[in-house]
């Protein structure tokens, strides 16, 4: 087969045992692999009734077709189970190393089931399976499990070569809004699979290979890559931009068009001299680390120059800036960059916990909440609070025994709910919906929580690559969010990483498609591919009792104006986008696909 | 003579090297495992090495290399095959690689992905 191996691995820990399936080639032509195949495999296995956290959800890893073949940032590995935190299908995208490694080993997609009785270790050299007891490493933190588990194997050099997904102590007590880590990065949009992957007992997945993959027309394929590489090159976002900070430069933009949060959403002025990318340079020497094949290499390393963080971890991103940061008042990257790599460590997601700690903040402010009650001054920008309640947050001792339900949850105990900044249970990525309105809409109607990176409409909303969209402005933005969310679903399917959008057309990676994997695709096909992705995500969700009513944003968004900043005034009009974002997706008013949408792409059951 | 620069501080560890080697050596085919050029990785740094010669001979000249007071294993960055170290044996068939440089310039498929300016084409 051309670009995928065609195996799927299924391991069940309850019994202990593995077994190896080939793949419905149908299948692969219909949902081509990664995050599609994933969801139509997961939704056929797992009832959207089960529990999250029992041991008949399943946790699916599954690298897309052009992952692993030397196609330009060709490495992203999906994982799809139930969220504990959202109560949907949730889908992280993994990107680094791991999906590459695996489709080496001879596997697109690897299927955990069951539950272990002792915490095991899942390790795949080639075509050797073996569950290991890992009953020392429960409890250790990502990076530790990391290092112990290479210098546990005997041969230093395939210790090199080995990669590891983990999950960290907020992962194994069950914490909704633990993710998993995968080779030290972190994986986005993970809220609650971490907690899925501890409810199994399973600590981590180490991978190692050697086997090849083919590609349909080598030479063909060669000279499109070369293409793109120069097409990146000369993009100025992604040639400078992305290269020299990462997605951190978005910070500077999202503040100028008073996108950028404070104080959970509730004002947007920050300071920005100590957080923009001046302030990145002066506070972490950077150094580029790339995914596999990527010629962007937007992740940043820390070297900090701060004694307590010599060489560890990795620099904030936007959304860590965001999240931990801006939305809690604190704008010292020092601290900024501290939390991050806690949660990196602790196996935390960063906007999940970000949303939580700021809810919590919110509520101390308005003296809902008192510190003597909590035991620890949690006020907006207090630094040092955070920093120990990430610290403690895994542990559910003491204060941070109230964060572990997450945000919503709190917001409820204290009969708040409108405090809570959140959709579906999740709280908001950093982008404050009132400025930018697509991004609204997106947040209100993403199956998978209000996460920005399922949908890229800033780049044209805000950075306006291929298209001058206004952000504040509502006019054709339901057709331009269907269309990010349609590119993001069948990129993640590819295998592909959706940042080279800010340097490249949709159209242009449709030529590396068909040379890689011989098929005859347009870009009107991969779209409609996307399109029904979106769609069976969205069957499912229904299924699990979700409707019309978990599209709404929080009240803050639609009827208190920005209070103050660029975007002062504003409000999200996303409730006269929707009625027109379902028409644009053939679906009825309640937002239920149509029979004929159904049909149309080949849904039924 | 043309020689290839490696620049390790460049180096992203993105591995596209890897896979741009085995795509032109071995016919339509990707595999890190099948390629003359590898990366290594010690800790949060990585090497880019071009495989060298077959040694099947036990090493003698192995030492800790110390720059600014950090140790480096040495075999990290050794261009030579050994069966200490089994990189550069192909996988499939066993044989011994060595980079041949593409055959002829305009420059090796290695360099032409290295979009970091890691690998670099010089005379000298």
């Amino acid at each position: 087969m051309n670009g995928w191996v065609g195996r799927c691995l299924r391991v069940n820990l309850t019994e202990g045992r593995h077994t190896v399936e080939e793949l419905n080639p149908a299948l692969l032509e219909t949902f081509l692999g990664g995050r599609g195949l994933g969801i139509t495999v997961f939704s056929h296995e797992v009832s959207p009734e089960t529990e999250p956290l029992s041991p008949e959800n399943k946790l699916v890893f599954s690298s897309g077709p052009l992952v692993g073949t030397g196609a330009v940032t060709g490495a992203s590995c999906n994982v799809i189970t139930m969220s504990s935190l959202t109560g949907t299908i949730a889908c992280a995208k993994m990107r680094g190393h791991f999906g590459a490694e695996m489709k080496y080993a001879g596997f697109d997609m690897i299927i955990v089931e069951g539950k272990a009785e002792t915490p095991v270790i899942l390790s795949i050299s080639n075509d050797t399976v073996r569950i290991i007891p890992a009953l020392e490493y429960w409890g250790r933190q990502t990076s530790e499990t990391e290092d112990m588990f290479k210098k546990s194997l005997d041969n230093q050099w395939a210790a090199r070569e080995t990669f590891l997904v983990s999950i960290g102590p907020a992962g194994e007590r069950q914490l909704p809004m633990a993710t998993i880590i995968n080779d030290r990065f972190l994986a986005v949009g993970g809220a609650g699979i971490g907690a899925v992957m501890g409810s199994k007992n399973l600590k981590a997945i180490a991978v190692k290979g050697q086997h090849s993959l083919e590609v349909a027309d080598g030479d063909r394929f060669v000279q499109v890559v070369n293409t793109l590489i120069n097409k990146l090159n000369s993009a100025p976002l992604t040639s400078q931009s992305m290269t020299q900070w990462g997605t951190a430069f978005l910070v500077g933009l999202c503040y100028q068009k008073g996108i950028l949060p404070k104080n959970n959403f509730q004002q947007s002025s920050v300071s920005l001299k100590n957080i923009s990318t001046d302030a990145l340079e002066n506070a972490f020497a950077l150094r580029s680390r790339g995914c596999f094949a990527c010629p962007i290499a937007c992740i940043k390393k820390t070297d900090m120059k701060h004694h307590a963080y010599e060489g560890r971890g990795m620099v904030p991103t936007y959304l860590a800036i965001g999240s931990l940061g801006a939305n809690c008042g604190i704008s010292n990257l020092s601290a900024i960059g501290m939390a991050n790599m806690l949660c990196a460590d602790m196996g935390l997601d960063p906007v999940a916990v970000g949303g939580t700690v700021a809810t919590l903040m919110e509520l101390v402010e308005k003296k809902i909440a008192t510190a003597e009650e909590l035991k620890i001054d949690l006020r907006f920008g207090n630094e040092n609070a955070v920093l120990d309640t990430l610290r403690l947050i895994a542990t559910k001792k003491g204060h941070a025994q109230r964060l572990g339900p997450g945000a919503k949850a709190i917001a409820e105990s204290y009969e708040r709910p409108d405090v809570f900044m959140g959709v579906k249970g999740l709280p908001l990525a950093p982008f404050d919906p009132r400025a930018i309105q697509g991004m609204g809409l997106h947040f209100a109607t993403c199956n998978y929580g209000p996460h920005h990176l399922y949908g890229y409409t800033f780049i044209d909303e805000l950075l306006n690559v291929h298209e001058d969209s206004d952000p504040s402005g509502i006019e054709g933005k339901p057709a331009l969010t269907k269309r990010y969310q349609d590119i993001t679903a069948v990129m993640d399917s590819l295998g592909l990483c959706n940042w080279p959008l800010m340097g490249l057309k949709f159209k242009n990676f449709v030529p590396m498609v068909n040379s890689c994997l011989g098929t005859h695709y347009t870009a009107d096909d991969l779209l409609l591919i996307g399109e029904r992705i979106w769609n069976a995500e969205r069957l499912f969700n229904m299924k699990a009792g979700l409707n019309a009513s978990d599209d709404i944003l929080p009240k803050r968004f639609t009827d208190e104006p920005i209070a103050d900043g660029p975007g002062e005034g504003q409000v999200s009009r996303v409730n006269e986008m929707l009625p027109e974002y379902y028409r644009e997706r053939g679906w009825d008013e309640h937002g239920k696909p149509l029979p004929e949408t159904v049909k149309n792409l080949g849904l039924e059951d | 003579m043309p020689r290839i620069k490696i620049d390790h501080v460049k180096c992203t560890g993105c591995r596209h090297c890897e896979t741009a080697c085995s795509l032109n050596h071995v016919a339509n085919t990707a595999n890190p495992r099948r390629s003359r050029i590898r990366v290594m990785r010690d800790g949060n740094r990585y090497y880019p090495v071009i495989s060298g010669p077959f040694v099947d001979a036990a090493c003698t000249s192995k030492q800790l290399i110390e720059i600014e007071g950090q140790h480096y294993d040495m075999c990290a960055f050794c261009r030579a095959s050994c069966p200490e170290k089994p990189y550069f044996i192909e996988a499939e068939t066993g044989i011994p690689l060595k980079c041949d440089f593409c055959g002829i310039p305009p420059s090796p498929s290695c360099v032409r992905w290295c979009n970091t300016g890691a690998l670099e084409l010089v005379e000298d």
